[in-house]
């Protein structure tokens, strides 16, 4: 299990240059300036040339890209150009914002994902199905962001039930901690939701018909445990991919969600560096963005090992 | 397919594997399918009516899209005249915004679809075809590119082109075309396998006459599903990007930008984000129900049933006339089962009327070619018909106890208990998931209630009384790393765990190697004998049954055409599919010679006659057998279903050239 982790994880790293560099070199196509743009409209062309001297970004671009690789490998992400703020410091206080809330609505999706699915499979073709498969493509149209929108009006402005937008404070109490991730986890877990009831339906639909549960039944096992102990753990295995897609998903709509709560996330972050040509934070921010994935990738594949012997290495 | 702008991919690999599954797959079917598909087809009519309207938005409409035309005084109100929606807070009709919103929405939607089919299809198709290096290299930056969150790789593009609608647009296109691309690779991958480019080939077509003229019609089916599906991400895209400041500025008035307004008045209303909200919902649910519809229409899903149903209806009692023999153990009387027709609202019957007695101790085989509804016959003994299948009989009495209408718990406890089953393919009979020895712990731990510990005991002794080598290690193996024939092993192990009265053997040994299917048989029937277990063999090969089987029932197209002893059966066959199955058993000195198999196969069950099932494929058959429909009667020592029974003198075993009928007795 160990070998498989430690080769999963060496496999990631070239991922992880990859990608780098990819970024790297796209940010430096943007027209924007980002000396022009930090010292205003009226600053003179030798102001310019002295502040794009002084950021480094006259130098050439090999050059440039060079240092930021060798400074990244050391844990060394640069300066916020904007406020010079180390961008590690930022990461710090901003990544666990926008992974509790992924990881919320990650699991609001898999418990009511699930739940819906395997219900909608265990009538499959009956009307709970047939309302279940309705609701589940209704809930993968709802534009996130938008939903947020209606959650936090209602919930928020008119009910005030839960805060509207993030509280400036920091939370004293585990309650005061969840209760403006509450709306913001619902609405990103929604269409997730929908995305795994339609897996774990279709799934689970399959694994009943296989000669296994067959087998079970004619065993004399009750149908409960033909379900959650001999079907469930085969039925799994695509639905555990779907959810590692899933979380990729959720990652990019936390940013949506982010601006509706103001939420001091990282989606925030990075939309802000893109509009401004903030370099040193876009990079950051993609490179964030996909080594969680791929963590979560080589989490979904150790896990696979416990689902399906047939992959686990002897 | 989620509105995280994370397209969902279609799994390639199911898509073809259900359009090879069906071989007739023609065009002309794909029509009336998606046709009667009322729910994608209201999301075409949506998605007509969308592109009307952005089409004829400027005639529609009085108002201007992007400037005020009215003052702030009359904010967001609707239903005021002249503006049914109201206005957004700078006093912009709201209904006209929608109408100009489509035509950003369907042409941003266009855009982001064009460049991800340009790019992705041809560069999907000829790494899939050329493969080698540089598929590896594509592949690497294809794999990378889709493990960002889609949204983050746009935007990181939008930081290198810049934002603005049609960058955007372009960014969302170029992460979708990996999706393409893959998709298209992974088709050309299964259809470069496939038969067509062989024989195209061997026709003299050069590379790109294969790929466009062959391979691209074969994959075209998963991308045109892929790509309807792309179309709702895309609109849902240009909403996202344009609501982050990202796509659509200021004097674009697109449902994104609308939203984003909205977004600044939210602390008075929601209202201004409700239409752009809709309709943002409507078209991506209209491109969505389109593209599973159509997915549909393509292929075939799998329809589930309900999990533990079979249990057998009662009719009404003819039993009366059918006395139940006295060393009986399972006697089955009026048997049927029905079956919906695929592809009509109608029934059909696959078995029908047929009765069965097995006696104590006795082992009864019950033969017949596939498609005859043998295998159906003994699922229902055990209430295992599979939905939506229905069975009904007179009576099933088990050992004086009748298992009609018992309810499906009392049911359970005969299941596994009473009676044990080993299936046709051991390999898929077991769970991948679980150990063997746990699976065949199970009913010992469910029906006698022993502790785990005990169970594994039990569990060892079974393993090794069936010859399953080393039974210590191998009970904590996994079903995979058994060959078949040693999965089989287990599957009688687990059959034979609670000692049950009854094993059905429902063709044992026909998925396994030739080499194990003498030894098996020879297990089965010592096991049986030491423990006094009837057993029902189901096979198609009334050679196998030579040795084990006391007496014997012939089963065609649904219904039982002889039964008797099984020596008498042999030597005098009182019905000519006997007869024919006699001489289809393989001779035991020249297995090489073809074998004389009966012409045809078994028609489809709505094919069945009302006369002589068997009258088609008949050597015998004259104008009698097709007047009326032919009932079970006495001729010799059997019973038998047919009309010239008495007249005919038919080939046993002797006449036909076996010369012994123990043909697989010993492992041959
Ligand atoms: S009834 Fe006629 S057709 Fe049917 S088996 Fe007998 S001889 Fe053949």
């Amino acid at each position: 299990m160990l070998k498989l982790l430690a080769t999963r994880l060496m496999a990631a790293i070239p991922m992880m240059f990859l990608v780098a560099t990819l970024v790297f070199f796209l940010a430096q196509l943007n027209p924007v300036d980002p000396a022009a743009t930090l010292l205003g409209d009226d600053a003179s062309l030798e102001a310019i040339a002295a502040k794009r001297a002084a950021m480094g970004i006259d130098r050439p671009l090999i050059v440039q890209y060079g240092d930021w690789i060798s400074s990244a490998v050391t844990g060394d992400l640069g300066q916020n150009w904007f406020n010079g703020e180390e961008i590690t410091t930022e990461l710090r206080d901003r990544i666990p914002v926008t992974l509790s809330m992924v990881f919320g609505a990650l699991t609001i999706a898999i418990i009511v994902g699930n739940t819906l699915g395997i219900s909608a499979a265990l009538k499959a073709g009956r009307w709970p199905d047939r309302l279940i498969t309705v609701v589940s493509s209704l809930g993968l149209a709802v534009p996130n962001f938008w939903i947020s929108m209606v959650f936090s009006y209602y919930f928020g402005v008119k009910l005030g039930w839960l805060p509207a937008i993030w509280p400036t404070q920091r939370p004293d109490t585990l309650l005061e901690w969840l209760k403006p991730l509450v709306l913001p986890c619902t609405a990103l877990g929604i269409s997730s939701s929908a995305a795994i009831a339609r897996q774990s339906r279709s799934s689970m639909i399959g694994v009943l018909q296989r000669d296994y549960i067959r087998t079970a039944l004619a065993k004399g096992m009750p149908v409960r445990r033909v379900v959650f102990k001999h079907a469930i753990r085969n039925a799994a295995i695509p639905v555990v991919t779907l959810a590692g897609f899933q979380l990729s998903a959720l990652i990019g709509g936390a940013i949506f969600i982010e601006l509706v709560f103001n939420i001091p996330g990282l989606g925030n972050w990075g939309v802000d560096a893109i509009l401004r040509a903030n370099i040193p934070v876009i990079l950051a921010f993609v490179m964030v963005a996909a080594l969680t994935v791929v963590l979560v990738n080589i989490l979904l594949d150790l896990s696979y090992a416990w689902l399906n012997p047939k992959v686990r290495p002897e | 397919m989620t509105t995280h702008l994370e397209p969902e991919q279609v799994d390639a690999t199911d898509a073809v594997a259900d359009a090879h599954d069906d071989s007739p797959k023609t065009p002309s079917r794909f029509w009336p399918r998606i046709r009667r598909n009322k729910v994608a087809m209201a999301g075409l009519v949506f998605l007509v009516l969308i592109s009307l309207v952005a089409i004829f938005a400027p005639f529609l409409t009085s108002h201007d899209a992007i400037y005020a035309t009215r003052f702030q005084d009359i904010l967001f109100s609707p239903g005021e005249e002249g503006y049914v929606l109201g206005t957004d807070h700078v006093g912009r009709d709201l209904l006209t915004r929608i109408m100009f919103g489509a035509r950003y929405a369907l042409i941003a939607g266009l855009e982001a679809v064009a460049v991800a089919l340009i790019i992705g299809v041809p560069l999907g198709l000829t790494i899939g075809y050329f493969r080698g290096w540089v598929d590896r290299i594509v592949m690497r930056v294809v794999e990378t590119v889709v493990s960002v969150p889609a949204v983050v790789m746009a935007m990181a593009i939008i930081a290198g082109l810049g934002p603005g609608l049609t960058n955007a647009m372009l960014a969302i296109g170029i992460v979708y075309s990996m999706i393409i691309t893959r998709l298209a690779r992974a088709e050309v991958f299964a259809a470069r396998e496939e038969l067509y480019v062989d024989g195209a080939r061997a026709a003299g077509a050069g590379n790109n006459r294969i790929m466009w003229r062959h391979i691209l019609p074969n994959v075209a089916p998963p991308l045109i599903v892929q790509t309807t599906l792309l179309f709702a991400q895309a609109v849902l895209a240009e909403a996202a990007l344009s609501f982050l400041g990202l796509g659509a500025t200021s004097n674009q008035a697109s449902w994104g930008r609308m939203l984003r307004d909205a977004q600044n008045s939210i602390d008075r209303t929601i209202w201004p984000a409700i239409p752009p909200g809709l309709m943002v919902f409507f078209t991506i649910v209209a491109f969505n129900v389109l593209g599973d519809g159509l997915r549909d229409a393509f292929s075939r899903e799998a329809r589930g049933g309900k999990v533990g149903v079979g249990d057998v209806e009662a009719v009404s009692k003819k039993s009366s006339t059918k006395p139940i023999p006295e060393r009986s153990l399972l006697s089955l009387r009026d048997l049927s089962i029905r079956f919906p027709r695929p592809g009509t609202h109608d029934d059909v019957s696959v078995v029908r009327d047929v009765d069965l007695d097995i006696g104590r101790g006795e082992v009864l085989a019950l033969v017949g070619e596939s498609g005859s509804g043998k295998s159906i016959t003994a699922l229902s003994l055990m209430g295992l018909v599979p939905d939506p299948g229905r069975s009904s009989a007179a009576s099933i009495v088990l050992d004086g106890q009748e298992l009609v209408n018992m309810d499906f718990d009392d049911l359970r406890s005969i299941r596994g208990k009473e009676i044990g089953i080993i299936f046709q393919e051991p390999s898929a009979a077991l769970n991948p998931a679980y150990t063997v020895g746990r699976q065949v712990a199970e009913p010992l731990i469910v029906h006698l209630g022993m502790s785990k510990a005990e169970a594994r005991r039990r569990v060892i002794e079974l393993f090794r009384e069936v010859g399953i080598p080393d039974p210590e290690k191998r009970i904590d193996a996994y079903p995979h790393q058994f060959s078949g024939g040693m999965a089989q092993r287990v599957m009688i192990a687990m059959a034979l765990s609670c000692e049950p009265k009854l094993l059905i053997a429902d063709e044992p040994t026909t998925a396994l190697d030739v080499t194990v299917q003498g030894q098996m048989l020879d297990l089965i029937g010592d096991l049986a004998r030491s423990r006094g277990v009837s057993v029902l063999l189901i096979t198609h090969d009334l050679g196998v049954v030579a040795d084990l089987a006391d007496k014997v029932a012939v089963m065609y197209a649904g219904e039982i055409v002889e039964q008797g002893e099984l020596a008498e059966v042999f030597n005098d066959p009182q019905h000519p599919y006997t007869e024919g199955l006699i001489a289809a058993i393989p001779r035991n000195e020249s297995r090489t010679g073809s074998l004389p198999t009966i012409a045809g196969v078994v028609p489809p069950p709505w094919e069945w006659p009302s006369h002589c099932h068997f009258a088609d494929r008949c050597a015998y058959v004259t104008d009698a057998c097709r007047a009326a429909s032919v009932e079970m009667r006495v001729s010799k020592h059997s019973l038998t279903r047919c009309v010239r029974a008495d007249e005919l003198d038919l080939a046993g075993v002797k006449r036909a050239g076996v010369v012994s009928i123990a043909t697989d007795g010993g492992g041959s």
